[in-house]
């Protein structure tokens, strides 16, 4: 092995550049200077870095002391350059590696996003200790009274006749009546109900007077909300975020601009499909206890009709586009309504 | 008794003759005028010799962008497939050799700048990073006090977080073979960037520009480069200048982007049924185009302050700027970038930097002096990355570029 090659060298810690030539014979390496016919310096090749391999740019030689000497010539390669520099600017050179990110960095967001981060993220729900859910529906309740919901003004009678229902249910489903427990609160958010995590499920009195006369559609709300609890719904959701969050930060470290907020919508999005699976997840449950305790799915859709009817949804057949429910959080009150239906016959329903 | 007028300074002159009543002492008078004509004229060679020496000294140094916007395209995407396939892993390579690319192509007299770090560094600070931000994901998630505790606590860290990035990101660069480094301290940095735009908010953020100005001056004043500080002399009348400029446009672009596309109808439709009745085509039309107007608008606004910034910046003795932005090309540049940006979802990002990299060495003028050839570096390797790191991934990173 015997080289020389023509470049610009630096004396460590110096602005001062001058020209010269580096002679490698075997390993030994010469430097010389322009203008001087004695080796300014010499050592042995391997005692030197190499610098990184990249397009259009010199491969520079760190010398132990932190000289530096940087060939003229941008396509000079010194020997022994590793086998990782070279796949990587092989790799950078190559359009068909350029072709391959294009089509795969696509794909494996999307097969992270979808399958892998979610079956992670609701792998560890169940290694969570109690204590998470508690705290999470105890924190959550607290901001919620002091923000949206004020004391029930429902009658003892009132709210005796939806706790014996609530009882009923649960007795019949043989859940454990000390993982749940039901709040009534008034509320600006309207007839509306909700579970939170520690299996503490809110009814609005609006919602409770609303289904006055229809006892049935109301258990048929609260089965929906206990299916959420059942199925973990809340912490699973906590979880995938968490863990959407986390990959992005890990991998826009270095994509900037408007990757970012590309990337941003997606997730958005990705946590609205799952959203409205989970309330699909909670429809089903709900069917299918209704027919444990001897009534009719239709109650369910009884249920949606009068919560449309009060927030004045149409429930017409035009009323919306189809791609409105990529952004919905929840399926469409029409389509929920059809599910229940199909629930009642599972042979029709099931074509 | 005429007072003895040669040995008064230009100003003592100017004043005399401000306080000479003519019609009294024409006399006077006139030879005050002459006496001020010589002075006006002996200043001038003054001047002019000085400037015949700094220009035999000085000397316009070639800064150019070499880098190629295919190239990097290719380095780019090819880095973000082993980032995604690594888990992150690589994205601490990644950022080496990004900035490697990018710093090695800015060539001024022909030498290179370069970015000095080592991926392991990188990655140790990412992971640590990660852990605080997972960490704090959960735990406000869980409880809000706890949440609200902790972003406190990240608001006393906030100086300490700028103060790591920018002494990590400086001192990683170098130009020949002396680092640059950043002497900034924690008490400094949270009087400029946390309590600063505090008051700037209390004034209806009529003081920003001003709040603007003196984080500039700071990020750049502490900044070094061989040991020697540079030196900033930015007046807030630019900065007072950029932003009216930038709101005006603003104001005027979105409500042009409002006639346009005729989003009061949109909205009244949202209304009308109980239903959102949501329209595609005029939603998309609208973020593309205020997204595009952030675009020009800020365009519009570095230009002001970018020239006047890096004009008003140097070492003495060393090197100085003369920046030639022109905002009509530099809003025109920024513009098609914008374009290129949405209309490629976000993939010419490397294009577009090239892009902007060529257009600004090719307008910044870098004069340099003796000193710059004499130089030696002062600053040593040991440094973490952790403080870059999590100043990022909490969007507190601040560039300088």
């Amino acid at each position: 092995m015997s080289l020389q090659i023509e470049g610009v060298y630096l004396a460590p810690g110096s602005s001062q550049s001058q020209k010269g030539r580096v002679e490698l014979v075997q390993e030994e390496l010469s430097l010389y200077l322009e203008g001087s016919n004695a080796p300014h310096r010499c050592c042995d090749f391997g005692d030197c870095e190499q610098g990184e391999v990249l397009a259009g740019l010199a491969v520079e030689l760190r010398f132990g002391d932190g000289g530096l000497f940087t060939p003229d010539d941008v396509r000079f390669r010194w020997p022994q350059t590793s086998g990782g520099q070279r796949a990587l600017h092989w790799l950078e050179g190559h359009w068909s590696a350029v072709l391959a990110g294009v089509l795969v960095v696509p794909l494996f967001l999307w097969v992270m996003v979808t399958k892998a981060l979610p079956a992670a993220a609701d792998a560890s729900v169940s290694l969570l200790p109690d204590a998470v859910p508690r705290q999470l529906g105890e924190q959550t309740l607290y901001l919620l009274d002091k923000t949206l919901m004020d004391p029930s003004e429902l009658s003892e009678t009132q709210q005796e006749r939806v706790r014996g229902q609530w009882q009923h249910s649960l007795q019949h489903l043989s859940l454990d009546s000390n993982h749940y427990q039901l709040l009534f609160r008034s509320s600006k958010m309207g007839a509306n109900a909700f579970a939170l995590p520690d299996g503490t499920v809110v009814l609005t009195d609006e919602i409770v007077t609303l289904m006055e006369n229809e006892p049935n559609a109301l258990t048929a709300v609260l089965l929906h909300e206990i299916g959420h609890v059942e199925h973990q719904h809340g912490l699973k959701q906590l979880a995938r975020a968490t863990a959407n969050s986390v990959l992005f930060a890990m991998l826009l470290g270095d994509i900037e601009g408007a990757g970012e907020v590309i990337i941003g919508a997606g997730s958005s999005l990705i946590n609205s499909v799952f959203s409205r699976e989970m309330e699909s997840e909670a429809d089903h449950f709900a069917h299918q206890q209704l027919k444990r305790l001897g009534l009719s799915p239709i109650h369910f859709a009884t249920a949606m009709r009068l919560l449309a009817e009060s927030s004045h949804q149409s429930l017409d057949e035009e009323s919306s586009g189809h791609w409105t429910q990529y952004l919905s959080t929840h399926p469409e009150t029409r389509e929920r309504i059809h599910a229940a239906e199909d629930a009642v016959n599972p042979e029709e329903g099931e074509q | 008794m005429e007072p003895n007028y040669e040995n008064y300074s230009l100003t003592e002159l100017v004043d005399a003759l401000a306080q000479v009543d003519e019609r009294a002492f024409p006399e006077r008078a006139a030879r005050l005028k002459q006496l001020i004509a010589e002075k006006h004229q002996q200043e001038a060679q003054v001047t002019a010799e000085r400037e015949a020496i700094f220009s035999k000294e000085a000397r316009k140094a070639p800064f150019e962008f070499t880098g190629s916007g295919g190239d990097y395209f290719k380095l780019w995407i090819v880095n973000l497939l082993l980032s995604i396939v690594t888990l992150g892993i690589y994205s601490a390579w990644a950022k080496v050799r990004n900035n490697q690319y990018l710093l090695g192509h800015t060539k001024l007299e022909g030498h290179s700048f370069r970015y000095l770090a080592k991926p392991m560094q990188i990655l140790k600070g990412r992971i640590i990073a990660v852990a605080v931000l997972i960490g704090f994901t959960v735990l406000s998630q869980l409880s809000p006090l706890a949440g609200m505790l902790f972003s406190l606590g990240l608001l006393v860290a906030t100086p300490w977080l700028i103060l790591q990035g920018m002494r990590f990101s400086m001192r990683m660069t170098a130009y020949k073979n002396v680092r640059f480094s950043f002497e900034g301290s924690y008490f400094g940095l949270l009087a400029t960037f946390v309590l600063l735009p505090i008051v700037g908010a209390f004034t209806l953020y009529l003081a920003m520009p001003w709040v603007f100005k003196k984080m500039d001056q700071y990020l750049y004043s502490h900044t070094t480069y061989g040991g020697k500080r540079f030196e900033v002399n930015t007046s807030s009348g630019s900065y007072y200048k950029a932003s009216f400029a930038g709101l005006g446009l603003g104001f005027v672009l979105f409500i042009a982007l409002f006639t346009v596309l005729g989003v009061g109808e949109g909205i009244a439709s949202f209304n009308a049924e109980g239903e959102p009745d949501f329209q595609l085509i005029p939603i998309l039309m609208f973020y593309a185009g205020a997204f595009l107007v952030s675009f020009m608008v800020r365009a519009l606004y570095q230009s002001i302050v970018l020239n006047h910034l890096i004009g008003e910046t140097q070492i003495e003795g060393v090197f100085s700027f003369k920046p030639e932005i022109k905002t009509g090309s530099f809003m025109r540049m920024m513009t098609i970038n914008a374009v290129m940006l949405a209309c490629t979802l976000g993939l010419a990002y490397p294009v577009t930097q090239v892009r902007k990299l060529k257009y600004m060495t090719n307008a910044i003028g870098v004069m340099l002096l003796p000193g710059a050839d004499a130089l030696t570096n002062t600053v040593g390797e040991g440094d973490s990355a952790f403080g870059e790191e999590a100043a990022g991934l909490f969007d507190l990173d601040l560039s300088i570029t």
